[in-house]
This record gives C-alpha cells, structure tokens and sequence, in this order.
C-alpha cells in the first residue's frame, strides 16, 4: 500500500525554481496495475522516483506499507529498495559486462538465501519472462525488447511488494512495446505485486487497470479504466 | 559475484588496464631490481671486506680502533701468540692471523706513492684471508724480502715481478726508516682498493722495519660456517683479556655499511616516486571508471547496493589492477634481479683491469631478497587499493536520482 500525500518537488536550476510536483496525493492499494500518465514535464518520473525512494520531496511524504520515507536515512531507504522495490528504466539499465542471468542475480546478492534457491529463482523469472534460451547473452548480444525483459526479471526476482518502471516502453517498438506490458500484466497478477509505472504513450496507458494523469505537477484525473 | 563483476569491469578497457598496470609494474620492479643491486653490493662489499681486510672479527689492543685512523702504533697487541692460542681454541673459530697496517712510501726509484702496508704472517694468513689465492703474477711471499703489490698500483708505477721497491715510514719511535723488497708478485683481488694502494709483506719484516719486537696491530679471526658473528664476538670478548677489544667487521667499517644504507633509502625514494606516479595513473583509471559508470552506480543504488558494496566493487577493481601491476612488476623485477644473481654486472672495465693481461674479471652480482619481494607485492597491491578511495568517494557522494539521470 503506497500513500502520497501532498508531495511538492522544487528543482533549483540556476537561480531559477521549477516546480515539478505542486501537491500530489495518491493512493496506491496492493496488487494494483497503475500508470502515471502525463505529457513529458508533467512529473510522472519525478513522483516515481520519490515514491521509490531515489529522490526526497520539498514537501509532502510517502508512505509505504506503513512506514514514511521521509523519515529514513539513506541507509534505512536503501534497505526499503533492497527488499520491497524493484525498478525497471525508460533505458533498461543493464550492466553491459553481465549476462541476462548475472544481470538478474544481481539484487540477490544483497539478500541471504541459500546459493541453490538463487539459481532457482534466477532461472525462473527468466524462463517466465520468456528469456530462458538467452541466460548466458549479454546485453549487447540482444534486442531492446529482450533486455527489458531482463529488465523486468531482475525487479521481480527478489519478489518486492511494488516493481516501479518508468516509461518501460519508450525505446520499443509498438509490438514488442505491446509483448512487453502484456508481460507485465500477466506478472502482476501471478506474483500478485504493484506495478506503477510511467507513460505518455496511449497504448500503455489501455493496458493500465488505473490511470493516474498528471499535468504541471498535480492530478488531473484518477480513474480506474478496467474492471479488477 | 561483486568480484566477477569488477574483474569484467577491469577488462572493459583492456589498453586502460594494461597501461594503468603496466606503469606500477614499472616502479615495483625498480624497486626490486635496486634492492637486489643494493644486496649484491652490500654482500660484495662484506665479501672484501671479511676475505681481505679484517675477517669475520678483529682482536685489537683496546683503544687501537678509536685512533685506527693514525695506525697508533703505541697501542698494539704486543703479545700476539698467547692471544693467538686462546682465541685459536674457542669453538666456532676456523682461523686466527696476526697483521700489521701500517703507513707508508713506496719508492721504485724515480716516484714515491703513499700505500698501506700490510704485514702477514704467511703460514696462517691463509686460514683467514685470500691473499694468497689474489697472486695473478709472479709468486707468494716465500722469502722475506719478497713483497706482494696490488695489480692498480704495480701498473701506475710500471713494476714488473723482480723489480726492486723501497718501503719507507716511520717506526715505532717515530724514527724513518726503510727497506728494500723485491716485487714477487702482482695481488688482484676482487677489492678495488686493495689493489690500488696495498702492498704486503713478511711480518717478522714488518715488524723489524716499524721496531714492534712481536708486537702486531691486530688480530683477524675466521669463523666457521654455523658461526654468528654477534654470539662469536661477545664469546672471544669473555675469553680474552680486557686490555683487548673485540669488533665485527661492520663495527670495523661501519662508515661504508651506512653509506650503503643510505644509498638503500635513497634509491627505494626513486622507486618510490615511480610508484606515486603509477598512484596517479590508477587514480586516473578509478576516475574516468566512475564517471563513465555513474548511471550504473545509479541502477545498483536503485537496487538497494549502500555504499559498502559500491565502495567493495571498485575497491576490488583496484585491486585487482594493482594485483596485476604488482606480478607483473615482481616478474620483470625478478627476471632482471636474476639476471645480475645469475650473470651480474661486468664492471672490469669500470676498474680499468681490461688492460692489465689479467685474466680476472669484477663481476658484481645482485642478491634477491625474498622477503623484500613480499613486501613489494602487497605494496603494489595496498598502494592501488589506498588511491582508489579518492574516486570511489566521488561514486558514494552521488545521490541514485542524480546518478541514474547523470548521461
């Protein structure tokens, strides 16, 4: 369960002050399938990145589970992304140097489980997002869809209570951009985990069970497009 | 899987790695193969000094060593045979002489040199020192006219064996007095000195010529080979009267073991700038790894990495690249070390013996400390380790929003 509340960003450029949240408050109940929808500057990677506790607000808290972040040290909110939040990016974010599986091992090392369930679970996700010929690729050797599958395997394997995945889409073409959300959908439902992710592109935006739409900084509307 | 993640990182830039690598494999090396020459220097210095100088210890009258300098000849052993016999029965000792160094003016009859004169006892000589064996010309002393010239000197005043030489100096009441020898041999020895300005004679010559009696200036004692030379001076020094003094051969030329010393440090600065300079070439490396790689640090920070592992990951490439800068120095390092162990440095020329028609070279060889290596290895390594904290700093201050936004 996430709850935000009255959240405010100020970026400071320069001398200038650019407000990219004026007064958010969302609630975002578990198991939900959500996009954040906006026109580019609208603050949806913004509130994503706070809600995912990467970026602090000027004003306003998030509340995750209970727990509010803005009351967390640094260590405290890396601990919070270590075990409950796993984030895809616009641009994938793989290390070029690991394989898709070393790539997917990766948040795993963090946490204590026996070697041979980290292989399980690593050989899992990947198989369930349809990568299981590809372990062994590098990113280099595969395509854009491919590694935002990767991607998409690496936020779940430690099995966190929300995946956050801005813009997943905006570097695929609309078929593979198509494969890809209904990948997640079907994710969302069999690892039952929050999935809130942003967009500008329409065709996300239908998958979505809830539309959030933000515009200049603030909710414009709230809805849910499909039945649950 | 943090350290295969930095060894793939290190080879991300192959040419960045060998360079960064190859520049402390520079200064290690240098820092071995100058510690390798400074121990054959040193040992070939100890060499000299024990086979031709003093031996492993020297008995002298006390008080003689501290005026050493001006061959105080009212200071001598003057009773050197019963010493002889007592020192001759402590266990550990191979071998006893008495000698006598004295000042002195060699004559060939157009120009004189100032030299230092070394009486022997020629029977028991050889039990310590290897004069004997240094006679590349003509023969040893075997009558007691008969005079041994260090090659240097016989060439500067164009002696030949058989030539006539006077010895002139003074005696023991300070009255001149001088003798007459016939060159019977030419001494080359692996001591530099030694045959430059060194002629050496009968004693009971020596000590008629200096008005001694029995007296000589010191006795040198040869140790065996189990024998340690601090445990073998306090033994002497307990069985022997206190009117006499017991000193080690580094008491005895302690000046040239600390300009050795000193030349030591003074090369291992050298070395040492090397490895600053190679300090800065990987902080260079971590550097341009950790602006390159901020969105990564980005993504990992996304995925929960505090700033232990991040800090763990490029320490590790450090690391690992002071690890191969540190094989690689060891190896170059050892290679040539080994060289001067095994061919060493021909330096008869830098004596000026080439022309002389003798068939001795001075090679100096080096000698490799073991343990120095060791040190050397884990420096190279501790050093790499120690610059990348500098970068590293940089990739911990980053706040994940900035680096992942960072292009």
């Amino acid at each position: 369960m996430v709850e935000v509340q009255g959240l405010y960003k100020d970026y400071k450029v320069g001398k200038v002050l650019f407000p990219a949240l004026r007064g958010v408050s969302v609630s975002i109940k578990d198991e939900e399938f959500t996009a954040i929808a906006g026109p580019s500057g609208s603050g949806k990677t913004t509130l994503l990145n706070i809600i995912g506790c990467l970026d602090t607000p000027t004003k306003g808290k998030v509340v995750i589970n209970g727990t509010d972040t803005s009351t967390l040290s640094r260590t405290e909110k890396a601990e919070l992304r270590k075990k409950m939040i796993g984030f895809v990016f616009q641009t994938f974010n793989l290390i070029p140097v690991l394989t898709a599986y070393e790539n997917v091992e990766m948040p795993l090392i963090l946490l204590t489980m026996p070697e041979c369930e980290k292989k399980d679970r690593v050989t899992t996700i990947l198989e369930e997002v349809g990568l299981g010929e590809y372990l062994h690729r590098r990113p280099n050797e595969m395509s854009g869809g491919q590694q935002q599958r990767v991607a998409i395997a690496r936020a779940l394997v430690k099995n966190p209570s929300m995946v956050l995945a801005d813009e997943p889409t905006a570097n695929l073409d609309s078929t593979t951009a198509h494969d890809i959300l209904s990948l997640m959908e079907k994710l969302n439902k069999t690892h039952k985990t929050t999935f809130i992710f942003s967009t500008h592109d329409q065709l996300v935006m239908d998958f979505a069970r809830r539309l959030v739409l933000l515009r200049d900084g603030k909710v414009v509307s709230d809805k849910a497009r499909k039945a649950e | 899987m943090l350290l295969k993640l930095a060894w793939r990182n290190v080879f991300r830039h192959k040419r960045r790695t060998q360079i960064t690598a190859a520049a402390i494999s520079i200064g290690l090396g240098a820092m071995i193969i100058s510690n390798t020459m400074m121990n054959g220097m040193d040992s070939l210095a100890s060499y000299n000094i024990i086979n031709y100088e003093t031996g492993h210890l020297e008995v002298f009258a006390a008080g003689y060593y501290r005026e050493e300098g001006l061959f105080p000849l009212d200071t001598i052993i003057d009773e050197p045979d019963p010493l002889i016999a007592a020192v001759q029965d402590i266990p550990g000792v191979k071998g006893v002489t008495a000698r006598v160094k004295f000042p002195a003016r060699i004559s060939n009859g157009i120009d004189e040199y100032p030299v230092l004169g070394i009486g022997i006892d020629p029977a028991t000589e050889s039990d310590v020192f290897k004069i004997e064996q240094s006679v590349v010309a003509g023969h040893y002393l075997e009558n007691p006219e008969d005079i041994l010239i260090g090659a240097e000197l016989a060439k500067t005043m164009d002696i030949d064996i058989g030539s006539l030489i006077t010895v002139i100096t003074r005696d023991r009441n300070g009255t001149y007095n001088a003798y007459d020898f016939i060159v019977s041999g030419v001494l080359l020895t692996d001591h530099p000195l030694f045959d430059v300005n060194a002629v050496v004679m009968d004693l009971d010559i020596t000590q008629e010529l200096l008005s001694l009696n029995q007296g000589v200036t010191e006795l040198s004692v040869r140790l065996g080979r189990a024998a340690n030379v601090q445990t073998m001076q306090s033994r002497i020094t307990e069985a022997i009267d206190k009117g006499y003094e017991v000193l080690t051969y580094k008491e005895v030329y302690g000046s040239i073991f600390e300009v050795s010393g000193f030349k030591r440090l003074m090369q291992f600065i050298i070395a040492l700038v090397v490895v600053v300079i190679a300090a800065v070439g990987i902080i260079n490396t971590m550097l341009m790894a950790v602006i390159e790689r901020i969105p990564e640090i980005g993504t990992l920070k996304a995925m929960g990495f505090g700033n232990k592992e991040i800090i763990k990951l490029f320490m590790y490439e450090g690391g690992i690249i002071g690890m191969f800068g540190s094989v690689l120095g060891c190896m170059y390092g050892l290679v040539a070390s080994l060289f001067l162990v095994i061919v060493g440095i021909d330096l008869t020329s830098f004596f000026n013996t080439a022309d002389m028609g003798y068939p001795v070279k001075f090679i100096m060889k080096g000698q490799i400390d073991p343990g120095m290596v060791g040190i050397v290895f884990v420096f190279g390594i501790v050093v790499s380790l120690l610059v990348t904290l500098w970068p590293v700093r940089r990739a911990t201050r980053l706040q994940p929003v900035d680096a992942l936004r960072h292009v």
